[in-house]
């Protein structure tokens, strides 16, 4: 029972609006309730239709090919040749578009290879079953259920006597303690956990008798740390069981060598393991368009149309029988959901909101009601672009820029899996921009231009963090476990130095000169590096991982059920009886206590939205050239296709006020506002080459005098912003925008621009540096909490030759800025011609950098004499607690 | 090296960017949030943070007591941080060192929270521990700051910050001396702690320290 149902109904406002939207909350309501009785089970029911094949002395094949037919299905040419390569010992790579049989291809393999092995085995007792042979590693343990269903459908068909089950952080622990004493005969994991298990100290016996590892959807895992962290969990398994076979499935890509090479690892000669790349069926018919306002007026001159174009998206949904709404960002999803609710009250209940900050039952419901056809339209994140198929759906949107071909061919695909329809999706821009996003991006989908995703290279503060899981998992000598790592694809270029520095940190932290008597974490015994303090191991097994989120507070009603965790610095802004949305509702804030954000249901109508601060991703490499290749066509008044018309008027301003870029040239605005002096950058090469040029640029120009920039970036171009007109022509004459003197440069401006310290947020807390604590936490543990920041800041000051130090400027060098797209993008600009233009106000190029507020800053001025110019806000109201630490936190903390 | 002079309860005393407050008429030095051994304690958990923020507080500390020729040192609490640190041998031995070297010198700690969980110096750092408030005429000595008393209290706890505001929406964390008009609250003087933001009144004073100089603030609503 939600706590708000007690209350009296209130009557406020009136108006059409408030009275569907009370209707739609009660119709809500009626669905939640729904959702909670459809709990989910301990153990996912089996997708088995009861096709039952008797195996015994048949030639395995032939019962396979038997229980398909049985389902009317073929096995496809693909699934066979992946079958035919598993029993001859052989790894390798499956990549094709989701929903085309990638599972079956890899999971019917051991099936065979049991039935080859064991073609008239006796029944074996339930209770017994066969140890551990297959590892399925999923990235989103959202999919693990669902893939164990998958799995479990032949093993009950052939009446195998294996057992199927999953561990993911949402096992239930009666499930985990079971597993404790005997794993199943295959086993549903991610790599998390499947770390966690490593660090058990009879990992080698436990994973003794794998046959078969298969990573799905490496393409997710593979451009990550949890790549990484698979990578040596893969090397691990392989020193326990040298015949172990890997299967990778994998969207198409535009490396896929490297993504096979990275999976595989190398051999103990140095050399990369072999392995086929087996493509699987052929993308289905794809189609891409976008939704454009009926009348041209719709479009501001800014080209901003948020969620102008709602009544076209309410018909698109109409027209379909199951729709998908991709939003970009999870705050994106809540707004559209509210704004879709408001004008169709009578979807609630069928329409439903899926994030990855919802609470997991939530998330269940709505999955489940996707599959059986139950909801009209679900307004969704990244969330749902892996995994399953949801066979009903029809119609994909996509609120925003696909960002990426890869991507946009990912989501497009969810779509479309009954028999002879197409993919569709439509894009629904939220600036008039995007049209030409949209029309690029078909572009290169028309050529097969797909993005590559390039694995991290050797980030060190993951090699400590595995480095102390192994010396939990029964030890290690340190030279066996260097050559071992050096079989990772990620380290293979290992240096014997930096191999010593990370076992320095783990034993002695961080210099063994120095010594610490206190520093107590891992140990050298008997040339064995082990872990003997309880609390140490507790610590490191609750913090393993690579995914760091900011401190999150669960969002509960007064007296119910939990709705899923917003950010804390969120809640933290809030004071009792504010009012926000999340979950699809309307909430007012009542109080915090410990880790819980307590509310209740409100009337109210509101537009606070929770911001998590998740990596925005910028458009690909290839969808930039698209997209530079398309303004260039309308620069010569080519307006191909309608996104282009559509878009036409806009452009013509963008022309009539400043320039179009050429695509040999770089358009450059300055412009005075109310906020100071502006200048526009247009390289068009996506947001992260932005930031770092943008800090380039602002470090170069404050080399000739002193003078302090704030930074903006977006796809399409940066802004550097200051108090005094900045010396722009002076320095493009002193080479603003040469590509010398780059490896000096970029790490000197990074610094002013403190992106590395940012950066070290997410190393720290891999390396065990930040604990991120747990629901409870008591005070010994506030004692040793710090902030990334301070802790970046003591390191720089006290240990500056700290290689994670350098490794935080070597990943923000890497891949925050993506250096060598920063450099061909200099490159690109020094071989053509820049074009400096005054305009009089910001042009539609422009807008959108002015409305983002995410900004940096770089400066050369003494800081006294720039805070002299500076002022603090004020208190607003008078009721704000004084002297409180944190708005909501009262009086008590002090370290 | 910068101060900002300022005149609370009727005495005149410096702000200093040392992270610090000078009451000359007294001859007295008084800081608050010290935090020693917080590298020691992170240590201890198995958290590798490098040394040498005790070595660097007590050099700024020095320059201090050089630079106003104090004969008191009063720290408004939070000395150690936890029990860990403060027994950490070699923290301590830095800080018997330094205080053989300033035999003469009288150090006063008023207790805070963090020193009721690590418990009291050893006795031969010679400090002379009292609970809060402690009263030496005009001011009210705490470590955490109460509005409500009757005296001109000087407090710290809080490891006041403010974010200001620049032209071309700049932005600038620096911690901060926060003067209201019935107390003050000192700056955290150790070099491992963090800032906490707090929002001043329209009726207080807030000083920042920027790098070598306390520089006033101007507050804008």
């Amino acid at each position: 029972m939600d706590g708000a149902e007690e209350e009296p109904p209130r009557r406020r406002g009136g108006g059409a609006l408030a009275v569907d939207l009370r209707r739609a909350r009660a119709a809500q309501r009626r669905a939640d309730r729904a959702a909670q009785r459809a709990a989910s089970p301990e153990t996912p029911p089996s997708r088995s239709r009861g096709h039952r094949v008797a195996c015994e002395n048949r030639e395995p094949l032939e019962c396979v090919r038997e229980w398909f037919r049985l389902h009317d299905w073929t096995p496809f040419a693909f699934q066979e040749q992946v079958w035919t390569a598993y029993l001859a010992g052989e790894s390798g790579l499956i990549h094709a578009a989701t929903g085309t049989g990638k599972t079956y291809a890899a999971w019917l393999g051991p099936i065979l290879e049991w039935l080859r092995d064991y073609p008239s085995r006796p029944r074996p007792k339930p209770e017994a079953p066969p140890p551990l042979r297959v590892l399925w590693i999923t990235p989103l343990r959202a999919l693990a259920g669902d893939t164990e269903a998958a799995l479990r459908a032949p093993i009950e068909d052939f009446g195998l006597p294996w057992t199927v089950q999953s561990r993911t952080g949402d096992t239930p622990a009666r499930v985990r303690a079971r597993q404790r004493e005997r794993l199943p005969t295959a086993l549903v994991t991610t790599p998390e956990s499947l770390s966690l298990l490593l660090t058990r100290e009879d990992a080698s016996e436990l994973f003794g008798h794998l046959e078969l590892v298969v990573v799905d959807e490496w393409h997710e895992l593979l451009a990550s740390k949890r790549g990484v962290q698979t990578e040596l969990a893969l090397a691990r398994l392989r020193q326990f069981r040298p015949s172990l076979r890997t299967l990778g499935l994998s969207a198409t890509l535009g490396n896929l060598d490297v993504a096979r090479d990275a999976l595989l690892g190398l051999d103990a000669a140095g050399v990369a393991r072999p392995g086929r790349i087996m493509p699987g069926l052929v993308p289905k018919a794809l189609e891409v368009d976008a939704l454009i306002p009926e009348t041209m007026e719709r479009f501001p001159w800014s080209g901003q149309i948020g969620l102008r174009l709602l009544p076209e998206v309410i018909a698109a949904i109409e027209e379909g029988q199951t729709s998908l709404v991709f939003t970009n960002t999870r705050a994106t999803a809540e707004i559209w959901y509210q704004a879709l609710l408001a004008a169709r009250p009578d979807w609630a209940g069928i329409m439903a909101l899926h994030h990855g900050s919802l609470d997991r039952a939530t998330r269940e419901w709505v999955e489940d009601g996707l599959r059986e056809g139950r909801l009209r339209c679900v307004v969704c994140t990244s969330t749902l672009d892996l995994g399953v198929d949801f066979t009903p759906v029809d119609r994909v949107l996509q609120v925003g820029s696909p960002k990426g071909i890869g991507r946009l061919i990912q989501r497009a695909g969810r779509s479309g899996h009954r028999p002879g329809a197409v993919s569709r999706l439509t894009c629904v821009p939220t600036n008039a921009l995007e049209l030409v996003d949209v029309a690029a991006a078909r572009d290169a989908l028309d050529t097969g231009r797909i993005e590559a995703r390039r694995p991290v290279e050797r980030p060190l503060d993951l090699l400590a963090q595995h480095a102390v899981t192994v010396a939990l998992g029964g030890g290690f000598v340190a030279g066996e476990l260097f050559a071992e790592v050096r079989r990772t694809n990620a380290f293979r270029d290992l240096t014997a130095a930096e191999w010593a520095w990370v076992l320095d940190f783990i034993t002695y932290g961080g210099n063994a000169l120095r010594a610490y008597p206190e520093y107590s974490k891992v140990e050298v015994r008997d040339g064995r590096y082990v872990v003997t303090s309880r609390m140490v191991a507790m610590r490191h097994r609750l913090s393993i991982g690579t995914i760091v989120s900011e401190t999150s507070m669960k969002v509960q009603f007064l007296r119910g059920r939990t709705l899923g965790s917003v950010e804390e610095n969120f809640i933290a802004r809030l004071r009792p009886g504010d009012h926000f949305t999340f979950a699809g509702r309307t909430l007012e804030f009542v109080r915090v206590r410990g880790l819980v954000a307590y509310v209740r249901k409100s009337t109210k109508v509101t537009s606070v939205v929770p911001h998590w601060s998740g990596v925005r991703m910028p458009i690909s490499p290839e969808l930039a050239i698209g997209i530079r290749a398309k303004l260039d066509e309308a620069r010569r008044g080519i307006y191909a296709g309608r996104e282009m018309a559509a878009v036409r008027p806009i452009l013509e301003l963008q022309a009539a006020w400043s320039r179009l870029p050429a695509p040999d040239e770089l358009l450059v605005e300055r412009v005075r506002t109310r906020e100071g002096y502006h200048l526009f950058f247009f390289p068009i090469e996506g947001r992260l080459v932005h930031e770092g040029l943008a800090a380039l640029f602002a470090y170069r120009m404050a080399q000739l005098g002193p003078i302090s920039f704030t930074l903006a970036a977006n796809d399409y171009g940066l802004e550097l912003l200051s108090a005094e007109p900045a010396p722009i022509h002076e320095a493009i004459e002193a080479g603003l925008f040469s590509a010398a003197h780059l490896l000096h440069d970029i790490p000197a401006s990074l610094n002013a621009a403190e992106l590395a310290r940012r950066q070290f947020r997410e190393i720290a807390r891999v390396a065990g540096l930040i604990f991120q604590g747990y629901p409870g936490v008591n005070k010994s543990v506030k004692q040793v909490q710090a902030s990334s920041e301070l802790l970046y800041d003591v390191f720089e000051r006290y240990d500056p030759d700290n290689l994670l130090l350098f490794q935080a400027h070597r990943e923000v060098l890497e891949r925050q800025l993506e250096q060598s797209r920063l450099g061909r993008a200099l490159d690109r600009i020094a071989g053509g011609r820049v074009t400096v233009v005054d305009v009089e106000r910001p042009t539609p190029l422009a807008f959108g950098l002015l409305v983002d507020r995410a900004r940096e800053q770089v400066t050369s001025e003494k800081l006294s004499d720039r805070i002299r110019r500076m002022v603090a806000p004020l208190e607003k109201a008078a009721d704000a607690p004084r002297f409180a630490r944190g708005r909501s936190r009262g009086f008590r903390s002090g370290s | 090296m910068t101060d900002a002079r300022v005149r609370l309860a009727g005495e005149d005393v410096l702000l200093l960017p040392e992270r610090a407050l000078f009451w000359p008429r007294a001859g007295t030095l008084i800081a608050a949030d010290f935090h020693w051994g917080k590298g020691a304690t992170f240590r201890a958990a198995g958290i590798p943070i490098p040394g040498g923020a005790t070595r660097d507080d007590l050099e700024r500390l020095d320059a201090a007591l050089l630079r106003t020729c104090a004969r008191r040192l009063i720290v408004l609490g939070d000395l150690f941080h936890a029990r860990a640190g403060r027994i950490a041998t070699r923290t301590l031995s830095e800080l018997r060192r330094w205080r053989n070297e300033r035999a003469e010198l009288e150090i006063m700690l008023v207790r805070g929270n963090h020193d009721r969980h690590a418990g009291d110096p050893p006795d031969d750092l010679r400090i002379n521990c009292i609970n809060a408030p402690s009263f030496v005429p005009p001011f009210v000595l705490r470590h955490e700051p109460d509005g409500t008393a009757g005296r001109y209290t000087l407090s710290g706890h809080l490891h006041p910050g403010v974010v200001l505001a620049g032209p071309g929406l700049q932005r600038e964390r620096l911690p901060c001396f926060w003067l209201t008009p019935r107390t003050t609250i000192l700056p955290a003087f150790g070099g491992f702690t963090g800032l906490a933001i707090v929002t001043p009144a329209p009726e207080d004073r807030v000083f920042v320290i920027a790098d070598d100089e306390v520089v006033p603030v101007v507050l804008r609503g």
